[in-house]
């Protein structure tokens, strides 16, 4: 029995050293690094460009705009990160100026910077719901006893902050212990669908694909930066030509139907 | 510095604490006396929420108690409780996850005792009811003490359940353990390697009493073998 257990460990292991080597060479892996509220439109274009390009393989890296920049800081493999707001693009752009990027890190491959996409911020409740919140502006009311909103470190977290100081509640909103913070904007959907929280601030496009919510409210008009996607290649990418082909793909025609369809709008560029 | 991270994980970690030690011994002794072939599964079940990753757990959790999960939609509706996003959902999670660290020390205390003090006090006439009380459990108190301050350790340092059931409200359901993630996020790491100091002090003196209670518990008994 011994025996028998010892030699089919070490078949898989010769194998799977065996199939290591086995690769195909012209078969190309693009890492990308895409803020969290792309995952359905990503994943939906990845199927169309296999069509595309069929040697080529995604490997999607989904979560916080911030959480990918730190990793990206830390040593990360990427080809591309397509970040939820400026903030992120700027830390880790060479061009971007010493006070968007205090640490003079250079992780994007100059030149091939440009905005993807636009996305509106919206209030969403869950499905449902009946406390009769209807606008940005319920949340400073007793109707809200808690809302989940994204960190500091999360770009939908950032514009829910602008909003609310520009309702002139941010403050209190805080010192009432209304608001509990998610890590990405993903949390902030799934806290609200399970109706752990009366409400939450999140994008147009989680909201279309998110199950067990309704959109309550648009952010009322000038109340936060504009909403824009920068995506880059990264300095550090092995196959700089097939990184910048997906980027030039996502700014096509059919990748730009999949966006629009899911509530993402396309710049001016 | 506001220190509601650090009263909120204490009283966490004494309730749940508290709560495990009860149910931990209460399971150890139950399981002592079950036939054997319940006694391996019943044993594997509740020594489980050691082995997973406290994120299964947690997703367990919401799983049951969510607004919109039986037990949570049960609470709400007939209690007007929520169960999760508040200070105490954080004592589900603890609970849980510390449970087999008391229940395994526990059962191991009371396996370790010489089963004829049980048929002798049987012999004499003792309900059992004494001879848990009165001759079991002083005796497993090395054991038991030190199952209490492991599972008080592990609620203490307790983070993915806590923090899927109770998210992160600053001054209500805040954690040492998910303000530490939190403040790194946001690049406060000055703030974030205070805390972490902090928790440091306490996990190390938690380690230092155990150590104490074990080493009087062996002088103890080498008194009173001597």
């Amino acid at each position: 029995m011994r025996k028998a257990l010892a030699f089919m460990l070490v078949v898989v292991l010769l194998s799977s050293i065996g199939t290591a080597g086995a690769e195909d060479a012209s078969k190309i892996e693009i890492v990308v690094f895409a803020a969290a509220s792309m995952t359905e439109a990503l994943q939906r274009i990845a199927g169309q460009y296999q069509a595309v390009a069929p040697n080529v393989t995604l490997t999607f890296n989904f979560d916080s705009s911030g959480t990918l920049q730190t990793q990206i800081e830390e040593g990360a493999y990427a080809d591309v990160f397509i970040s939820a707001s400026q903030k992120q693009m700027d830390a880790l752009d060479a061009s971007a100026g010493i006070d968007k990027n205090p640490d003079a890190q250079d992780f994007l491959l100059q030149g091939s910077r440009f905005d993807l996409l636009t996305n509106t911020v919206v209030l969403i409740v869950p499905e449902g719901s009946d406390k009769g919140i209807t606008s940005f502006a319920d949340a400073g009311t007793d109707k809200v006893d808690l809302i989940a909103l994204g960190n500091s470190d999360v770009p939908v977290g950032q514009y829910a902050q602008e909003i609310f100081a520009f309702l002139g509640f941010w403050d209190q909103l805080n010192t009432a212990g209304k608001v509990t913070f998610a890590s990405n904007v993903k949390e902030v959907l799934s806290q609200v669908a399970q109706a752990a929280v009366d409400c939450g601030v999140v994008y147009v496009s989680d909201a279309a694909t998110g199950t067990g919510i309704t959109v309550a409210a648009n952010a009322p008009a000038g109340s936060h930066k504009p909403v824009n996607y920068p995506a880059a290649v990264l300095s550090n990418t092995m196959q700089p030509e097939a990184a910048r082909a997906f980027l030039y793909y996502l700014k096509g025609e059919e990748a730009t139907g999949v966006f629009t369809e899911i509530g993402f709008a396309i710049p001016q560029r | 510095m506001d220190l509601f991270p650090l009263v909120n994980s204490l009283r966490v970690a004494i309730i749940s604490t508290a709560l495990t030690f009860l149910i931990g011994i209460w399971a150890a002794h139950g399981v002592t006396r079950l036939p054997i072939w319940l006694k391996g599964v019943l044993d594997s079940v509740l020594t489980l929420p050691l082995v997973l990753p406290p994120t299964v757990v947690g997703f367990f959790l919401l799983k049951t108690i969510s607004p919109k999960a039986p037990l949570g939609a049960f609470f709400l509706q007939a209690f007007d409780i929520k169960l999760t996003m508040v200070w105490y959902s954080a004592v589900f999670a603890t609970t849980i996850v510390s449970f087999p660290l008391m229940y395994r020390t526990a059962r191991g205390s009371f396996e370790q005792l010489d089963p004829a003090w049980e048929a002798c006090a049987q012999t004499m006439g003792l309900r059992k009811r004494f001879i848990f009380w009165r001759i079991k459990l002083p005796n497993c108190k090395a054991g038991l003490l030190a199952g209490t301050v492991l599972a008080f350790a592990r609620a203490l340092g307790e983070y993915g359940a806590t923090t899927m059931v109770t998210g992160y409200i600053p001054g209500r359901t805040a954690t040492i353990a998910t303000t530490v993630y939190q403040l790194w996020r946001e690049g406060n790491d000055g703030l974030a390697l205070q805390w972490v100091m902090i928790d440091l002090v306490i996990s190390l003196a938690v380690l230092v009493a155990i150590n104490l209670l074990e080493l009087r518990g062996g002088a103890a008994r080498a008194r009173s073998e001597a």
